[in-house]
């Protein structure tokens, strides 16, 4: 597998008390990567690693097969970037933010740009500085969208839009995925908006990569069971046990790499499943979150 | 890229701009109607050359307000927009320097047309003669020390700021302690003189500024 973005041992301090911490981030190419976090995970301050805009303490960044922060002009001719905050001169208007922007770019395609205005339905003559959140998010989706980038990197696109431009948003990403074969990251504390577009996903706490597996993966595979008379020691368990928690004689397990077949084993070792509950994604991510946060205590 | 820059620039530059033009037109007539009627040559050399801090002033004026206008937008965004482009931060810097740089022009031009208007009027007074090309590139290169010695300090992290103030400090501090120590040495004069004095970096300022001569 190739990967459009790749860190190794990645650390980066911020400040005195905040830093991300040997994280090793594969993103696959032509995939949608959802970077998922709570508020302060360090989604941010990743991103910003990834496209040069900070410079790491340690370890090493290839994004496009290039090695950032070293060759970032040539990586950011290839990326779009929409960041957590609008980020665009607010003094010039819709039509002189996209003359600006497209002279930066050289695959510019002016006529993709103007379809999006309409689709998203921009007035040119507005200021930016003047737009609502969600026309400021909508433009810089387009100045992104329409520089045709192989990269498209979203810093919480959708984060206090309300739901019309929300779709319309991610309707814009999946249509630039499905036309062109571009990688897309999208970070977000948004969980159920990752589950419909994302086919890869990363989870992030406190400046720590947890987990990183295919959406389908996080899905299907992490389960809670309730668990009578189980062993301290399960040997080597055909699945990955996140987290234990007794209950009286029962215990809630929270594992990964969950068959149905798996029955046999924990009947193997004296143990006996009583129930086996499927968490929907929001579940499945606060209890990767829980498991992690103990593991790291 | 240039034209792009220079045109978002102009959008933050032109109050500036214009209203230093207009400043820089009206500097030679005023200085002018000031020494209209004296007619000792000497008397009236005199009266223009008083007003030659005020060309100094505005250069240093308008090259500050250029390269506060210059980097103001990127400031205002936390020079998010300007890392996530394309090209190298220093092409970026040049780009936006130069772009700011290009205002000057148009003061200086409006300076030349004040000089010519003040040539045009006829009230100099016979055997002086009118500078009005040395003033104006005089003033050009003024100007653009000032910008890009503004525009360097405005581009500079938090912490440049603060060595350079802590620079200017120490300064301070070592003068008190020689004034106090009882010490006959004028260090911030020395200082002075290094900077404004020839070949200092200023020195431009402090040379004559003269529209009028013999």
């Amino acid at each position: 597998m190739t990967f459009a973005i790749e860190t190794k041992d990645l650390s980066c301090r911020v400040g005195r008390a905040f830093q991300v911490s040997q994280l090793d981030m594969h993103v696959p190419q032509r995939s949608v990567y959802g970077f998922l976090g709570p508020n302060g995970a360090g989604k941010t301050t990743t991103i910003r690693l990834l496209l040069g805009l900070l410079k790491p303490n340690a370890g090493r960044i290839t994004v496009l097969g290039r090695a950032m922060p070293d060759e970032y002009a040539a990586v950011l001719a290839r990326t779009g970037y929409v960041p957590e905050r609008p980020h665009v001169y607010p003094s010039l208007s819709i039509a002189e933010a996209m003359r600006l922007h497209s002279s930066f770019y050289p695959t510019w395609d002016q006529r993709w740009a103007t379809d999006l205005m309409a689709q998203f339905q921009l007035d040119v003559t507005r200021r930016v500085g003047a737009l609502s959140k969600g026309e400021a998010g909508k433009l810089l989706m387009l100045l992104a969208l329409a520089q045709r980038p192989d990269l498209l990197v979203l810093d919480e696109p959708t984060d206090g839009l309300d739901p019309v431009v929300r779709r319309d948003i991610l309707a814009a990403v999946l249509q630039f995925v499905t036309d062109h074969e571009a990688t897309v990251l999208i970070s977000s504390h948004l969980v159920h908006e990752l589950e419909r577009i994302c086919d890869w996903i990363g989870l992030m706490d406190a400046g720590k990569l947890v987990a990183e597996m295919p959406m389908q993966d996080f899905k299907n595979g992490i389960k809670r069971l309730r668990v009578a008379a189980a062993p301290d020691n399960l040997g080597t368990a055909p699945f990955t046990l996140l987290s234990r928690e007794r209950n009286g004689s029962v215990e809630q397990w929270l594992v990964r790499g969950w068959a149905p077949g798996m029955h046999e084993y924990l009947a193997s070792v004296g143990a006996s499943v009583r129930e086996v509950v499927d968490l929907d994604l929001e579940e499945g991510f606060v209890e990767l979150l829980r498991s992690a946060r103990q593991r790291a205590r | 890229m240039f034209r792009a820059i220079a045109a978002t620039q102009w959008k933050s530059t032109r109050t500036t701009a214009l209203l230093a033009a207009v400043a820089a037109f009206s500097l030679p007539i005023a200085a002018l109607q000031a020494a209209r009627g004296v007619e000792n040559a000497q008397m009236f050399i005199n009266i223009v050359q008083g007003w030659s801090a005020g060309y100094a002033l505005l250069a240093a004026g308008a090259g500050l307000l250029l390269a506060l206008a210059a980097w103001g937008p990127d400031h205002q965004g936390r020079h998010v927009y300007a890392l996530s482009l394309p090209i190298s931060r220093s092409r970026y810097a040049m780009l936006r320097f130069g772009a700011g740089a290009l205002f000057i022009g148009p003061i200086a031009l409006a300076l030349f047309f004040g000089a010519l208007t003040v040539i045009a009027t006829g009230a100099i007074p016979q055997g002086l003669h009118a500078y009005p090309f040395a003033l104006t590139l005089r003033f050009l290169f003024a100007a653009l020390v000032a910008y890009a010695i503004f525009f360097a300090i405005g581009a500079a992290t938090t912490r440049t700021a603060a060595v350079i103030l802590g620079a200017i400090g120490a300064l301070l501090f070592a003068q008190f302690l020689l004034y106090t120590l009882d010490v006959d040495f004028n260090l911030l004069e020395r200082v002075g003189e290094l900077i404004f004095g020839n070949p200092g970096i200023l020195s431009v300022f402090s040379g004559r500024w003269t529209l009028i001569d013999v």
